[in-house]
């Protein structure tokens, strides 16, 4: 009897260290290919029929099937580390980065108390609604959330975060708060896209909020954040600082509301955002609709953008079928509208097909 | 035809409606007298809240995915598919905001956890309750 009391003692003493090391580690994976079947390009670009799909890492579709636009690979690990203390790391592989892993989320989360959460680290920015899990194309409709709306260069940001949770007459209201700054040293966008000199791209003095209200089938979310841009473009190996006017830096300000409604087998989708760049306005919506038939959600998407200069839109027609508990297939039409002013065209007009699989694990 | 077989047959189809047609009981601690709504528990499975609503720190287990319960749970106290509640938690758990409940293979798992621990609340078909544990609601 005694010996079996030491013995489980010792047990339980042998345990501990175990159970207080705790990794989880999951994943998520989107395989994804298409091609443009139709397209007019850029004449004075000298840009072939394009659809880009994804603005911050240039995901291009061009005449010829490719698989690497929007195919990526992402494995989370997480140790718990007991009392409300965790460390979390995301590595992302990208087809459109030649599958080039790298770090997109470092982060330590702290539960101050059961409705505040607090986290210092790497981490995406959460300026839109589907900023923060838009490499996680299992938990959305899409393909990829519409391309016209998430078209800003900078998507990660260092610093720190707090999350808070309450629930008061019948909604759940969360959301966070965060401060920090994302140097990027060679941005992609601006760099390989929309010029062919190497820019630096900072956006420093980053201060952003998002409150989300939930009740039943009513989900809605908004959304604030300020920064101060300041760009760097090196020619023929020589460093300027890029001026707007006289000014050294601009100011950013990004505001959204998103409504979202999940009820019955319908879903209903929306967003509308504006960025204001020391008074020059940048207005993005987007509304989709889908119908959920047993495994199969058809659904339609219209998003647009709207500036002074740059102008475009994306009409989308898709089919999602979750073929298995884990993973989901996709087929997605894309009909590109860009009506930019002669030279602030993006890639054209564009018609293309992309289907592919998403999992989680 | 083996009329031998009829009885074992009836009775493995009785076995399969009784579970499919079995009320889920949600449970708890013997000493934990706390009083749920389905509302209350849905807001605990979905990670929306962290305690009981009388502030007691409370920690959901699920049953194991693809176990009929399971699916009888997510319907009836979630109102929602495996896919949705897959594609609600994937992200959650890929943005750092929450992880899902930890998950148990069998019944008797979940009453063994929920008897050692007053914070821990389950579900089991209603036949499977015991002594061990306080059943809070029905659902049916």
């Amino acid at each position: 009897m005694k010996k079996t009391l030491i013995a489980t003692a010792t047990g339980l003493l042998l345990m501990q260290p175990l159970a207080h090391a705790n990794i989880d580690i999951s994943g998520y994976a989107s395989v994804i290919g298409g091609r443009v079947l139709s397209g007019s390009g850029v004449e004075g670009f000298d840009l072939p029929p394009t659809f880009l799909a994804n603005y911050p890492l240039v995901g291009v579709y061009e005449k010829d099937w490719t698989f690497k636009p929007d195919t990526r690979f992402g494995l989370q690990f997480r140790a718990n580390l007991m009392d409300g203390l965790s460390a979390t790391a995301q590595v992302v592989a990208r087809g459109a980065d030649d599958f080039d892993a790298r770090f997109e989320w470092a982060y330590l989360s702290y539960d101050l108390n059961e409705n505040w959460t607090l986290q210092a680290g790497k981490k995406r920015l959460p300026l839109y609604y589907y900023s923060d899990f838009f490499d996680v194309g299992y938990a959305y409709l899409w393909i990829r959330p519409p391309a016209d709306n998430y078209t800003w260069q900078i998507f990660n940001y260092t610093g720190i975060n707090a999350q808070f949770n309450y629930f008061v007459g019948d909604w759940d209201i969360s959301g966070n708060i965060y401060t920090g700054r994302e140097d990027d040293q060679e941005n992609k966008l601006l760099s390989q896209f929309f010029g062919s000199n190497p820019i630096r791209e900072i956006w420093k003095d980053i201060i952003g909020g998002v409150i989300n209200l939930n009740k039943d089938w009513l989900d809605i979310r908004l959304t604030y954040m300020t920064y101060i841009n300041e760009r760097y473009r090196t020619v023929g190996g020589v460093v300027e600082r890029v001026t707007w006017g006289d000014s050294l830096t601009r100011r950013g300000k990004f505001a959204g509301i998103s409504v979202n409604m999940d009820f019955g087998d319908w879903l209903l989708l929306s967003e509308l955002n504006r960025l204001d760049l020391d008074g020059g306005k940048f207005d993005t919506y987007m509304v989709s609709a889908g119908y959920r038939i047993n495994a199969f959600t058809p659904y339609l998407s219209y998003a647009d953008f709207d500036s002074e200069n740059e102008k475009h839109s994306t009409t989308s027609l898709g089919l999602r079928w979750d073929f298995h508990s884990n993973a989901a297939f996709k087929i997605q039409y894309d009909d590109v509208k860009d009506k930019g002013v002669p030279g602030w065209e993006v890639a054209g007009d564009s018609k293309s097909i992309s289907f592919g699989v998403d999992l989680v694990f | 035809m083996n009329f031998r077989c009829i009885p074992a047959l009836v009775a493995v189809l009785a076995l399969n409606a009784s579970v499919l047609a079995d009320a889920l009981v949600i449970v708890v601690h013997p000493t934990n007298a706390i009083e749920l709504t389905t509302d209350d528990v849905s807001r605990l499975y979905l990670g929306r809240a962290r305690t009981f609503p009388n502030g007691e720190s409370a920690v959901p287990i699920n049953l194991a995915e693809g176990m009929p319960a399971r699916e009888i749970f997510d319907q009836r106290a979630l109102s929602r598919s495996s896919a949705q509640l897959k594609a609600y938690w994937s992200k959650l758990v890929f943005t750092g905001k929450g992880t899902p409940p930890q998950e148990a293979d069998s019944h008797e798992e979940v009453l063994k956890l929920v008897a050692t621990n007053p914070s821990i609340i389950g579900y089991v078909p209603a036949s499977a309750a015991d002594e061990r544990v306080r059943v809070v609601l029905q659902l049916d």
